[in-house]
């Protein structure tokens, strides 16, 4: 691997411009002449909009505009979209409602932005934002997706009668009613997978800057991908054509999948540069972050298990109602059914699945991928089951996931995903051991004696990477490709840039990357120069989310690699004449294998480019680019065990140990693995113990800040043992399977499996505040 | 938009003067009074900023062993005072449960006393509360009231008070040095607050434009020092409010409790003196019945405002361990997680 190759624990180069707050975010942008935009939000959870009345805002200090809804949608501005169209059973359309930039006729949910006040202060905007007058007449609300179901629930939407948006399905029903009729145990759950706000640290920006004398639109947002972002805002909502159009996400700060989509607020802001003739900031508040950010996860699932007498899973049977929030954002549909549904085999060989899934609108923010996207709720969903099968059946949860586990791959699982490789048990051992489950009996006693409450809870999750391939999703739905690009640059002195269309938004991008060329070409992760984030610099690309830039945007790059490693072999083979087999590139230099001919790696470049002595017929310089589209998803998948105290006297629960023993095939750098883990872990462990978010019945937002929104810190989390076990991936050239996500899918139900077995009582709900630990404890006492 | 005049005195008869004009406040960090103006709870016409007054920022030895802290220092900075936190470890404990470390080191000690409550209804300008509006009533009665007062409420208004600070003060018997246009007066902690009755909008005995210049220790509550423990049960381990909290103190002679102290926070809309409990203490060795026994007689006279009836059992469960703890010793160097019921006498977390 070499000191900086694949598998060297490399720091990453990026945290010195960060921990020296030289980053530099979309806030930090400034252009001449700019000014600052603020939205003028509804109060309201539903209402319509009976008239706007700006003439006082008009007059404040240093206002240069207001731009409202009616204005946006005479100048073509196109409404927002959902880029995955998903069917119901029956065949018909998903029915989607129309979302338009600022709206003029209805608002659904507090927050939804009105008008854009556009000033010469940010403080002038806001103050100016106050004092626009909108008439507001009030309508019924609904903020819970089994409520607007029902029969006289409020309507949102003219085109989703009933409120749903679809009712669809995956598996066999046929072959899983046929199961259950067979079955010797069945075993019930109604989960509730709470809703979370994302709360990346960043909060998300927009700088629109249209240039008159080019005729050409500039974006500075904070983007995962900015590409996507380009195409969108010119193919679908005509603010510019993509040729006029560049989009730049420089340094983000976190995204946890909320900064996919693309939003109203950059629209506007482009729109209005335009209109107003000056380049216009917006930056989110924390405030406005809760209230517009896309919130994840809020499914209420109801699902049943079938088991025969010798504890097989014959099938599965799954009912999810999917809260979609007020409109159908960028990928909402996709993540509550193929990101979903297609998960609920988990680690075990099930014959028989059926999964039905209604999706939902209702008068809160819009909900969309976060963190995990599907899989966490799909892993909830079984590993929440299996522990309290297992409890029920009165055997060991480790016994009977064992017993049940896939061991031969590739595997059919009987929704859609075909796995392609995996260990387990070696997962499973791993963690077993790591957690010394053997001696918990012992634990439990030595807490008892102390009136303390211990218990054990696992997880053995399984999760898809890297959705692909591009065929396959566009046959599902998918409105875009999945594929990712690559370029590789090498300068004439050797040193080389990649151009990537993966975007880091604190995944340590510029190292991991970097290492795949000092593995290449043995030089040092500093002669290396990466680049992404600007539609003018990358020629095109998909972005990050899905945990898809190790598996398919590094797979990219390694295809670059190898064009530029062949041609730089030709040159040299030419220059040292010799064969071009036996060219071997090591530690910065070009040899001839097995003589003491060679030549420096910066002389091979720079014959490239000086073309003084080229083979014939080649093209000079060295700079090659690749597409890479996978032939499959990638499944890292793992074993989490999280051990507990309850104090029965208060309820309060503390974490004593958490460990997590993955699978996520070829690990470029363990350090920056090993981050993922822990962040991921924070985040589930946050969504078991602490992340709550309520809305009154008036559509508020209650918990619409951090005192409200209980965030994990560190106190709330113990020391984390992590470890890999590496089963290569097959379906990519360098075998890996992605970690960004697994933390996060893995942990809430080894948490609440934990609490469960110390409490003795199944029934609890995330997040399990002390409230309801203790009434939970005092249900079964 | 919030217009208002601000100003910075140089000396308290100036800070004073200036708040002769009605509407007038009192700014400290801002930590609490900033948060109410941008949320609409208040809208004062003046801020009189009082953190560049000279002389408040001292933490003093007094010839008679007791301890003046001025009301400007900062809420981390008394904490980790070697001197106070050795004479009242229970005052440093309650510090540091409250809040994140970003505030305390912010928030001064005056402010600290004077922060309104967190009942949400408070906070929220479109809900009806007497505390706020005299006369509009409460919505907190029948609404969301799990954190709400089980001791000293009234109909007008069920809040609870949420410093951490003010109880182990109550506690050790403080005594607040309190000046206005008539010249500087004291008045002992548990004196300094009002029980809602038909006037929940006035929360203590401070006249309009008098300022809380210092809190004082005496020198006896250091007799406590080896015994005392601050607890609090909250919904997270920071950044949350108590829900139920004690500070507990206790003199042990021989194997006999010659005298206890004992305050309850998160139950009243002051911190509340126990003086039953105490009562029931003395003379007794410190067994489990003797705190059980207590904790009894400090919940005798409480009873549910609303959906809280749980805070009595929990108040009950939380005094029997906080004096439990206290009995067990100060624990050399503050535990890791201060006034957590996980925090070990050892004062390192009990992770493996
Ligand atoms: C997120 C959050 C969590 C918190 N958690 C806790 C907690 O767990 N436990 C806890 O105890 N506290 C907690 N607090 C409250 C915090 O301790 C108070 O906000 C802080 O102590 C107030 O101090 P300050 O100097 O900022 O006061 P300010 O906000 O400046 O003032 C508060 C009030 O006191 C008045 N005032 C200030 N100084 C004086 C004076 N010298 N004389 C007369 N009146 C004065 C002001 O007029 C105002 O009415 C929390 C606060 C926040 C924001
Ligand atoms: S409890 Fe007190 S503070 Fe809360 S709403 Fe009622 S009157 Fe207001």
């Amino acid at each position: 691997m070499g000191v900086e190759g694949i598998g060297a624990k490399v720091l990453r180069k990026e945290d010195r411009r960060f921990i020296t707050g030289r980053g530099r975010y979309v806030d930090d942008m400034s252009v001449p002449g700019m000014k600052y935009a603020a939205f003028v939000r509804s109060p309201y959870a539903h209402a319509k909009i009976n008239g706007l009345d700006t003439s006082a805002a008009e007059g404040m200090p240093g206002v240069i505009g207001i731009l409202n809804g009616q204005q946006l949608q005479g100048d073509g501005i196109g409404n927002l979209i959902c880029g995955w169209a998903v069917s119901s059973k029956d065949g018909t359309p998903m029915k989607m409602g129309a979302w338009p930039a600022l709206a003029s006729q209805t608002v659904r949910h507090v927050g939804q932005a009105v008008a854009i006040v556009v000033a010469e202060t940010q403080a002038q905007a806001r103050d100016a934002a106050e004092a626009v007058m909108v008439d507001y007449e009030e309508l019924p609300v609904v903020t819970k997706a089994v409520e607007a179901l029902k029969d006289g629930a409020p309507q949102l939407h003219p085109e989703a009668p009933g409120n749903l948006i679809f009712d669809w399905e995956l598996g066999d029903r046929a072959a899983t009613d046929e199961a259950f009729s067979k079955a010797a145990h069945v075993t019930r759950l109604h989960i509730h997978n709470n809703r979370l706000v994302p709360n990346p640290m960043e909060p998300r920006a927009a700088l629109g800057h249209y240039d008159p004398a080019e005729d050409h639109y500039t974006c500075w947002t904070t983007s995962q991908n900015p590409h996507v972002a380009r195409l969108v805002m010119s193919a679908f909502y005509n603010v510019a054509p993509e040729h006029k159009l560049r989009i730049i996400a420089p340094d983000v700060g976190g995204g946890f999948g909320s900064k996919i989509y693309i939003y109203p607020e950059e629209i506007v802001c482009l729109w209005a540069s335009k209109r107003t003739g000056v380049p216009v900031k917006w930056t989110s508040d924390r405030s406005e972050a809760f209230l517009t950010d896309a919130h994840g996860r809020d499914h209420e699932t109801d699902v049943e298990m079938a088991l025969d007498a010798d504890n097989k899973i014959l099938a599965l049977r799954v009912e999810t109602v999917a809260n979609l929030g007020a409109y159908m954002s960028l990928f909402s549909s996709a993540t509550p059914t193929y990101l979903y549904a297609t998960l609920l085999s988990g680690q075990y060989d099930i014959p028989a699945i059926h999964a039905n899934v209604k999706a939902v609108y209702t008068n809160t923010v819009p909900v969309d991928a976060y963190r995990g996207a599907g899989r966490p709720e799909a892993t909830y969903v079984v590993e929440r089951t299996m522990e309290t099968a297992a409890r029920e059946l009165g055997i060991s949860p480790a016994e009977f996931r064992r017993k049940n586990f896939i061991r031969s791959f590739p595997h059919q699982t009987p929704v859609i995903m075909a796995y392609d490789a995996g260990d387990f048990d070696a997962t499973l051992n791993a963690g077993m051991e790591a957690a010394d489950v053997a001696g918990f009996d012992a634990r439990r006693e030595e807490a008892r004696s102390r009136g303390k409450l211990r218990g054990l809870g696992m997880s053995c999750y399984i999760e898809a990477c890297g959705i692909a391939p591009s065929k396959a999703v566009g046959s599902l739905g998918a409105g875009v490709g999945l594929w990712e690009s690559a370029e590789v640059r090498v300068n004439p002195v050797g040193t080389i840039e990649i151009l990537t269309g993966s975007h880091s938004h604190g995944q340590g991008h510029e190292t991991t990357f970097s290492q795949l060329v000092a593995e290449r070409f043995g030089l040092p992760v500093d002669n290396v120069q990466v680049i992404h984030g600007d539609t003018d610099k990358v020629q095109f690309g998909m972005g990050t989310y899905g945990s898809r830039s190790g598996a398919v945007g590094m797979s990219a790059i390694h295809k670059a690699l190898d064009k530029v490693e062949a041609k730089a072999k030709k040159i040299a083979a030419h220059l040292l004449e010799a064969d071009e087999g036996d060219i071997v590139i090591e530690n910065g230099e070009v040899k001839v294998a097995g003589t003491d001919k060679k030549l420096g790696w910066h002389e091979v470049c720079l014959g490239a480019y000086t073309g003084h002595n080229l083979p014939d017929g080649m093209e000079p310089g060295l700079k090659e680019g690749a597409f890479y589209d996978p032939t499959n998803f990638t499944f890292p998948a793992g074993c989490y065990i999280c051990e507990v105290e309850v104090d029965p006297e208060t309820g309060t629960t503390q974490i004593i140990q958490f460990v997590a023993a993955d699978d996520f095939g070829r690990v470029i750098n363990p350090m920056i693995v090993d981050g993922q883990v822990h962040g991921g872990l924070a985040q589930g462990i946050g969504q078991a113990l602490l992340e709550g978010t309520h809305y009154d019945d008036a559509g508020q937002l209650l918990t619409a800040s951090y005192m409200d929104y209980a965030m994990p810190r560190a106190w709330d989390l113990p020391m984390f043992k992590v470890s890999t076990h590496e089963t290569l991936c097959p379906g990519n050239p360098l075998g890996m399977k992605g970690c960004g996500e697994a933390g996060a899918i893995g942990s809430p139900p080894a948490v609440i499996n934990a609490i469960t077995d110390a409490i003795g009582n199944n029934e609890l709900t995330m997040p399990a505040t002390p409230e309801k630990v203790w009434k939970a404890l005092s249900a079964v006492e | 938009m919030n217009l208002f005049e601000y100003i910075r005195p140089t000396s308290v008869a100036e800070a004073i003067a200036a708040a002769g004009e009605p509407g007038s406040a009192y700014l400290g960090a801002g930590t609490n009074l900033l948060d109410l103006m941008k949320g609409g709870v208040t809208s004062p016409n003046r801020l009189i900023d009082l953190t560049h007054l000279p002389d408040l920022g001292k933490i003093e030895q007094l010839p008679d062993g007791s301890m003046r802290i001025g009301a400007l220092v900062k809420n981390a900075a008394l904490a980790h005072d070697t001197a106070f936190s050795k004479a009242y470890p229970a005052v440093a404990e309650a510090l540091l449960s409250g809040a994140s470390a970003q505030l305390r080191n912010a928030a001064t000690v005056g402010g600290n006393l004077m922060q309104r409550t967190r009942c949400a209804y408070f906070a929220d300008p479109a809900s009806a509360c007497n505390k706020r509006e005299p006369g509009s009533g409460c919505d907190a009665i029948g609404g969301e009231n799990r954190h709400h007062a089980i001791l000293g409420w009234s109909e007008s208004c069920i809040a609870t008070h949420p410093s951490d600070f003010c109880v182990a003060l109550t506690a050790l018997d403080a005594t607040i040095e309190i000046e206005g246009a008539g010249g500087r007066r004291e008045v002992p902690i548990t004196d300094f607050y009002l029980l809602p009755g038909d006037t929940p909008h006035e929360e203590t005995v401070l006249e309009a434009g008098e300022i809380i210049v210092a809190i004082k220790l005496p020198a006896n509550a250091a007799g406590f020092a080896g015994h005392q423990r601050y607890l609090k049960v909250r919904e997270r381990t920071s950044y949350a409010f108590a829900l139920v909290s004690a500070a507990a103190a206790l003199e042990i002679e021989n194997g006999t409790i010659t005298e206890a102290r004992l305050a309850l926070g998160g139950v009243a809309m002051k911190p509340w003196r126990s003086a039953a409990a105490e009562a029931a203490l003395a003379g007794l060795s410190p067994t489990r019945e003797a705190f059980e026994k207590a904790a009894e007689a400090a919940f005798a006279d409480a009873r549910p405002s609303g959906e809280n009836a749980y805070k009595i059992e929990l108040g009950k469960r939380v005094v029997a361990r906080a004096l439990a703890m206290a009995a067990a010793g100060t624990p050399e160097r503050m535990p890791a997680l201060p006034a957590s019921p996980f925090a070990s006498d050892t004062g390192a977390i009990a992770h493996v």
